[in-house]
């Protein structure tokens, strides 16, 4: 088999694992681009992203659910923990530096979204400041200067909490206006992160693999 | 004709039997700031004191003309009487509802406690619901809500745990479930006791927004069966997110209505389920009483009577900082809007 081939059978195993919600295909097939020399950038971007771009497809279509996310995400966090050792500073280029700080507001002790947000952050190269949960507001704002990230995300899962997200995107505007702020949660429509000042908005776990990919592609452009 | 009493209008309406005009009220939180404001307290403040619970309480339905006060607040009383805790937000300026700081990590280290009823703030929402009773009996009736049992186990267990459980740790969540099932109808009935007059079973977390209709089939609703034949009438089943595959399985649940958030196509939904149902829906609480402007709220309420609701419900607790004049159009407008009959409910 030439070393393209090979490629392409380890990408489709990469990114069927994660569809599949296979921890352990995930994981052999990391091992594989490894053992073989490939690059482990690739198998992550066109391999293990592509699976889960095809997951939030899925999801959009109501033929996967939550549940299913969060395994296939096991399966990708299989395969991106045997390769995150091995990807050479010089393949991420500029996201190498890039940076994110993000959190669920305070209130708000839900997590999987932005749990799934992380993942995809971390898949495109970005170094993750994550804050946990029920985060008190002027957090984000300490945080996102002492590390000078260029995004920001926040999560509510709750109406009752969504309210908080504003003044977080207030505070930080106010101090560097060219962090990129981006909201997420079911009750976040683009009206409210329109209202709120926010750069990108995800109303569900599906959802915010799409956004988080077109905002890293965004801030790559703006880099370039 | 005279004018019916608030508490009469609703148990007429729950039987289907023909009211004056559509009931204005909600199975969910209805506390304003403008009630808050007007005790002179902090939103932080009601959540401990049984007092204040149903004085604010009170004083809302009082400040806007609603026909019912709604009992508990918040969602984490019974987490917090089974030994999870609880986060009060007690020094915040926000308007911040309690949250559970500590959930089981594992299916293996659930421990129901048999005492819990009488732990935690239990014992306030049993003094509230009193207080409510006697100072507000005849003038409102008191609606008294318990989460579902999956939305329940969500609050005491790590979701994704138990999301993920249901794919692979079958039998381990099965299990669970039917606790939260006992549990559930066990506070259920300690509130129907204390003489609440409708109960509304709010398993939120389960829309197809979350999981598919194959797992709310296999786990939820043979659950929601048992917990429905075991309390009295009026009883409710509410559903937030999006409930159009699963319709017609929470209609086969035996609540005698079912309430819906704006995801949910009530005019689709009311050709699917015939006019014998009573629905209540389904208007966004946040966008319609918070941001939208005064003038705007009259269609929306409009647009759900038109669609085929009974009675005009929001989709979830109304976001306390309602503003006022929102608020007054919607009552305004149910009122007004809603004199002819609706679907399932006859005018006298």
């Amino acid at each position: 088999m030439g070393k393209e081939e090979l490629r392409d059978e380890l990408l489709k195993a990469l990114s069927d694992a994660v569809v599949d919600m296979d921890e352990d295909k995930a994981g052999e097939a990391a091992q594989k681009v490894l053992d073989e020399g490939l690059n482990a950038y690739d198998a992550v971007m066109n391999g293990l992203a592509v699976g889960m771009e095809i997951v939030g497809d899925l999801y959009d279509k109501h033929e996967y659910f939550v549940p299913e996310l969060l395994l296939c995400a096991d399966a990708l966090y299989a395969g991106l923990d045997i390769l995150k050792p091995h990807i050479k500073p010089e393949d991420l280029g500029e996201s190498a530096k890039g940076q994110v700080v993000i959190g669920t507001v305070q209130g708000d002790v839900h997590d999987i979204g932005k749990n799934i947000i992380k993942m995809m952050f971390e898949v495109g190269g970005f170094t993750v400041h994550d804050l946990g949960r029920d985060v008190p507001l002027e957090k984000f704002v300490e945080e996102q200067m002492r590390t000078d990230s260029e995004i920001v995300a926040l999560s509510a899962m709750m109406t009752t909490t969504m309210m908080g997200m504003k003044k977080v995107v207030e505070m930080i505007k106010e101090k560097n206006p060219n962090v990129a702020i981006m909201l997420g949660g079911a009750p976040v429509t683009k009206d409210v992160s329109e209202l709120f000042g926010a750069d990108g908005y995800a109303d569900s776990a599906g959802n915010a693999v799409q956004e988080a990919i077109k905002m890293i592609s965004r801030l790559r452009e703006m880099q370039k | 004709m005279t004018e019916m009493m608030p508490k009469e209008r609703i148990q007429r309406f729950f039987n289907r039997e023909p009211v004056d005009v559509m009931p204005c009220f909600s199975g969910m939180g209805m506390v304003t700031v403008q009630a808050i404001e007007q005790m002179g307290i902090r939103f932080a403040e009601v959540h401990t004191s049984a007092e204040y619970m149903a004085h604010s309480a009170i004083t809302t339905a009082e400040l806007f003309g609603f026909d019912a006060v709604v009992i508990p607040y918040d969602m984490c009383t019974v987490p917090e009487a089974l030994g999870r805790g609880v986060s009060l937000y007690h020094d915040s300026e926000e308007i911040l509802y309690p949250t559970v700081p500590s959930k089981w990590a594992t299916l293996d280290e659930v421990e129901i406690p048999t005492d819990y009823l009488g732990k935690g703030r239990m014992p306030v929402v049993d003094e509230a619901l009193g207080i409510a009773k006697s100072k507000g009996d005849g003038r409102f009736a008191v609606g008294g809500w318990v989460l579902g049992p999956f939305t329940m186990a969500g609050q005491l267990i790590e979701l994704d745990v138990l999301l993920k459980g249901t794919r692979r740790q079958k039998e381990k969540v099965e299990n669970f479930l039917s606790q939260m099932t006992d549990l559930v109808i066990q506070v259920a009935r300690h509130y129907q006791n204390l003489g609440v007059d409708y109960m509304n079973i709010r398993e939120m977390g389960s829309g197809t927004d979350i999981i598919s209709p194959r797992v709310w089939k296999m786990f939820i609703q043979e659950n929601l069966q048992k917990i429905f034949s075991a309390l009295k009438s009026p009883k409710i089943l509410h559903i937030c997110g999006s409930t159009d595959m699963i319709i017609e399985m929470m209609n086969e649940c035996g609540a005698d209505a079912l309430s819906v958030d704006q995801k949910n196509n009530v005019a689709e939904t009311r050709k699917k389920l015939g006019h014998e149902v009573l629905l209540l829906g389904n208007f966004n609480p946040y966008e319609t009483l918070v941001q939208m402007d005064a003038s705007e709220v009259e269609q929306v309420i409009k647009t759900c009577i038109d669609a085929g609701v009974d009675a005009v419900w929001p989709g979830c607790d109304i976001w306390p900082d309602a503003k006022k004049e929102n608020v007054e159009t919607y009552v305004q407008t149910v009122r007004g809007y809603g004199k002819r009959p609706s679907p399932a409910v006859g005018r006298v």
